[in-house]
């Protein structure tokens, strides 16, 4: 009884910013100090079904950005994770690898902006896509990392003696043993891609508008409602990928 | 007898460490080479180079007269067994037996025919849909077994197979191990340190250290080896026996 009033308390809280949220977007006038809103109206959501709207591109261009760059950086980091981990002295390739994360991420977009300009990358989804990239790519690749040791050297050689050609042994022993590892690599950096809103901001020089930049500039122009309509959309993806993760982030681990 | 497998002259360095020195020795089918070696002997290297897993330095791998060194490890039809049973998580067992059978894409209905009979002769048919986690670490051992045997190698390479097994239990996977053998009529080479095992799984013998072999002609020769220790386990023993019989005695 007691562990359930905790659990209804604590979902009640947990809830509260997004019933928040919900109640701002069909809201338009609600001003302090009143406790609810004078007015509702659905305004602000039936305009997300008009073609041209600017919220809906958003969504779609953060959508493009967070799957590319949770692909290519999952795949590329297990890719190099290998390749570290045959190397003599791999310590030092994964000290490197933390290096993106020696600053600040805003003043590592500055400092990699005359590179960006020079590429005739600057404000184009590209440069933020190859910005985003070296922040997710050494990421995925640390936590990868663990995936490529002895054990797993084992296997692949096991797999070679029962009868697998260097591709089968991969495909069919080394990607299932190593898909929980990678379904969480493909689910961090995907938010780390979709939240992100400083390099984007920064490196495209406003011109890339993803869902978090508007997010940003509706509060930075007080307009609360539309903040409130453009973050329930940027938190559905990640609902919606939490919700199919649960069973791998709820999971017991092996008792073997 | 004709030999099956020929070793001739096998060398390998790793840098400036000799691991493999001069290594030669030849096995007839259906027999059980019993390597008695310690830790750090060079047995593991020497498994990986008959596998295919390593390539030596110089020396002849031969097997039924055909140079083996230039045959890739899943063309060789050699099967190493490692200490750990290393089950693959995502297949439970019946498809963990059937691995090496859907690999060589051997019709379903005829793999999964093989998979039962054998998972009946090694008693574990009531585990079949049962995940590798859920199983205990001898019932593993058998299935790892069972996902060798199922390919009939033509020789199975075992590096300490009950190494992490209890005694009870490496016991019976001794016992188990030496029915199939002769009921499959495997031949393959058991690396072990313990001795007793390697008298108990071993039809020829021989011992490894730093990286030299010496193989013996009879089980009495590879006994009366000082480097084997097995006189001064007896002599152990006895001892004991002795001591117990003075005690009772007084």
């Amino acid at each position: 009884m007691r562990s359930k009033l905790l659990t209804t308390l604590l979902g009640g809280l947990f809830a509260l910013p997004f019933g928040l949220l919900a109640l701002l977007a069909v809201a338009p006038g609600w001003r302090f100090p009143a406790v609810l809103p004078a007015e509702y109206s659905l305004g602000a959501l039936r305009s997300l079904l008009a073609a041209d709207n600017e919220l809906l591109a958003g969504l779609g261009r953060s959508l493009l950005l967070a799957s590319v760059v949770a692909a290519v950086a999952t795949a590329g980091g297990f890719g190099l994770a290998w390749a570290i981990a045959r190397t003599a002295r791999p310590g030092r390739w994964e000290a490197l690898s933390y290096l993106p994360y020696a600053l600040p991420p805003v003043l590592l977009a500055v400092l990699i902006q005359p590179f960006i300009i020079r590429l005739h990358l600057s404000g184009s989804v590209g440069g933020v896509l190859v910005g985003l990239l070296l922040i997710a790519l050494p990421f995925a690749t640390l936590l990868l990392r663990s995936f490529w040791s002895q054990q797993a050297t084992e296997y692949e050689q096991l797999a070679r003696t029962l009868g697998c050609t260097p591709r089968q042994a991969f495909q069919q022993v080394l990607l299932p043993l190593a898909w929980p590892l990678l379904r969480t690599a493909l689910f961090q950096t995907f938010l780390l891609s979709w939240f992100d809103f400083g390099f984007t901001n920064l490196l495209s020089v406003g011109k890339v508008r993803t869902l978090t930049v508007q997010v940003f500039t509706y509060v930075g122009e007080a307009n609360a409602q539309l903040a409130a309509v453009a973050s329930l959309l940027l938190l559905l993806p990640p609902a919606l990928l939490l919700w199919v993760n649960k069973k791998a982030l709820l999971r017991r681990p092996d008792l073997g | 007898m004709s030999q099956l497998l020929t070793v001739a002259h096998l060398t390998k360095s790793f840098g400036p460490q000799p691991v493999l020195r001069d290594i030669s020795f030849s096995l007839a089918a259906g027999q059980v080479l019993g390597v008695l070696g310690r830790s750090g002997c060079g047995k593991t290297t020497l498994l990986k180079i008959l596998a295919g897993l390593e390539t030596p330095d110089a020396g002849n791998v031969l097997l039924h007269e055909q140079d083996l060194l230039p045959v890739p490890p899943n063309e060789r039809q050699m099967v190493y067994l490692y200490q750990e049973p290393l089950l693959f998580p995502h297949l439970n067992v019946f498809e963990n037996v059937a691995f090496g059978l859907r690999i060589r894409k051997v019709p379903k209905a005829e793999a999964d025919r093989q998979v039962t009979e054998l998972l009946d002769e090694l008693d574990l048919r009531e585990h079949a849909q049962k995940a590798p986690h859920q199983l205990s670490g001898g019932q593993r051992q058998r299935v790892s077994f069972g996902r060798a045997l199922i390919i009939r190698p033509r020789l199975l390479l075992l590096d300490e197979p009950f190494g992490n097994l209890d005694a009870q239990t490496r016991a019976d996977m001794q016992q188990l191990f030496l029915h199939v053998s002769q009921q499959h009529h495997i031949t393959s080479i058991f690396v072990t340190h313990d001795s007793r095992e390697a008298l108990t799984v071993g039809t020829q013998f021989a011992y490894l250290d730093r990286g030299e072999l010496t193989s013996f002609a009879t089980v009495h020769e590879f006994i009366a080896d000082p480097r084997t220790n097995i006189q001064a386990e007896l002599a152990f023993w006895e001892n004991v026996q002795q001591n117990a019989l003075l005690k009772k005695e007084r």
